[in-house]
This record gives structure tokens, sequence and C-alpha cells, in this order.
């Protein structure tokens, strides 16, 4: 399947430019009262939403940016995020 | 005490017809029928440098301000930057100028990490057009302009010095090891073109002309 993906730097490129950064899961927990299982969960646990996720990829062949899009699982096509994401 | 000799990356199977020892590289001038078609000239040994710091507002390597959109390049006495992204910036130091290295502790010198060719000629961009599937005649994106992107599906970086005719030219760097296999692709795309080695005097000439 084509995909492109729009760095923010380089404009819309080839899919294949990219690596898979994973889910956007939010900041990192604060360590303080962190248990070990919620760690567990933020580290391994995905929500593998059919539909639109907001998820990281990095620029490998291009411009070194690492950055969120989001993108429809189910048509494997970006899609326009929310305005509070701009 | 022995000499250091620096050896290129790019060879392209062709003796020049005269070449020049400078710093330590040996430089190939001319080459016999260099052609009008298209022409690849090898700068590996063109000063390169990267320059990178969180403000890059007020840095000037060479004298010569760093543009402050990603993706733009500028072209002047002889030194050309391109902005790569918001705290980087590549830095070439073209044959003709001499001027001291800057000692910035945010420059690093990368010329022995990359290899450089410049190729020119009016049919570049149908060239690169089998080389690489970025898009160099997209209209919004006026010479000088950095792509960083695959060619040959190495990344590379890009900088095209000029869109006009018979003055449409292009600068091309990637990993030194990547080298052999590189020219090599490249020369073979450019069979059709009539892609022939020219010497540095000839890529001189044609950046004196922009």
């Amino acid at each position: 399947m084509a995909l492109t993906i729009t760095c923010p730097i380089c404009g819309k490129r080839n899919g294949y430019e990219f690596r898979y950064g994973g889910e956007d899961k939010g900041p990192r927990p604060e360590e303080a009262g962190l248990t070990p299982e919620a760690w567990c969960d933020y580290v391994h646990m995905n929500k593998c939403v059919a539909g639109v996720q907001k998820e990281w990829w990095f620029h490998k062949d291009g411009c070194g940016s690492w950055f969120t899009i989001h993108r429809d699982t189910t048509t494997n096509l970006e899609v326009k995020g929310p305005e509070a994401d701009k | 005490m022995v000499d250091i000799k620096r050896v290129s990356p790019v060879s392209f199977g062709k003796s020049p017809k005269r070449t020049e020892v400078r710093d330590n590289w040996t430089i190939a001038m001319e080459y016999d029928s260099e052609g009008q078609g298209l022409s690849i000239v090898d700068l590996s040994h063109v000063t390169r440098l990267d320059v990178q710091t969180g403000d890059l507002s007020g840095v000037t390597p060479f004298g010569v301000a760093i543009p402050e959109v990603p993706g733009q390049s500028v072209l002047k006495d002889g030194i050309l930057i391109n902005r790569m992204n918001g705290i980087q910036a590549s830095v070439f130091q073209l044959p003709g100028n001499g001027a001291d290295l800057p000692t910035d502790v945010f420059v690093t010198e990368t010329t022995e990490n990359t290899l450089c060719v410049a190729i020119m000629g009016k049919d570049v961009f149908s060239f690169m057009e089998k080389v690489s599937n970025l898009d160099f005649m997209d209209p919004k994106m006026t010479a000088p302009f950095l792509f960083q992107g695959p060619c040959c599906h190495v990344p590379c970086q890009i900088i095209t010095l000029s869109k006009d005719g018979d003055k449409a030219g292009l600068i091309l760097t990637c990993s030194r090891g990547y080298g052999k296999d590189m020219i090599h692709s490249l020369l073979d795309a450019g069979v059709e073109f009539n892609m022939k080695p020219a010497g540095e005097e000839k890529f001189s000439a044609w950046v004196a002309s922009l």
C-alpha cells in the first residue's frame, strides 16, 4: 500500500523514507510513585486503534526529524489532526 | 615525516587530462572530451562543515548568514550554506574561496566523511527522475534549495543551484562508504544523457556563471 507522510521540514514524502516510532502515548509518567506495572503498561501496552491514531515517525532518509502525525489505520492514509495538536 | 594523502571515494574509471594537488588531495582539473551532455564533477575535496547549535540566528560561517527556513540555501562568494533543520546547517567552501575555517565549537568538519559530486547540464532533472523520487521541478522551490532524501535509495543532501536550462545543476553528497556503488549507479543512469566526467575547472566556470 502506498503511504505518504508529511514531514514538518521536508513536506510530503514517500512512506519508505520514514521509520515508524509507535503510538503517541503522551508524556513520560512522573517517576514519583510510579509502579512497575504502570511503567510496563506505558512502555509495552498499545491501544491498537482501528481508526485515526496519533503516532510518531522518524525521517530516517531525510532530515532526521522525529514528529507526530495522525493516520487512519484502516485506510493507511495520513489524516488531518485536531486543531489542538497544531 | 610522511605527508598524508587524501583519497576521494569517487572514481570515474577514467584518468583526468590534468590534475592538481591541493591540501593533500589529488584533484581532477580537466578531462578529455568533457562533452556537451551532462557533466559529473568530483568535489569530494571541497571543504564541508556541519554547524549545529540551539540558536543559529546569529551564526555566520565565513561571514554569510544561515537561511532561516529549513530547505533554503544561500550561495555567496563561494560559500554555500544549507539550512537542514531548526538547529543544523551544512556549509560548503567551494573552490576559489580560501578563507580560514571557523573555530567555533559548534562547527564540525565533515569533508572526509562524505562524497560530493556536482551534476550539471540541461537534462539534469530528467536524469534525477531516474535515480530519485524527489520533485526537483516543484515550482514552489526556487534555487538554490536543499533536499534531504534518497537518491539511488541512499540518504543524500542534494542542493539544486540552478533550474535554468543549460545552467541547470546540483550538488549531491552522501556517506563516503556508498562512493563506489553510488558513482556506478549515477554513471549507468547517465548513459542515455551522455554523462561524462568533468574537472573542477568546468564546475568553477559553471558556478561563476550563476
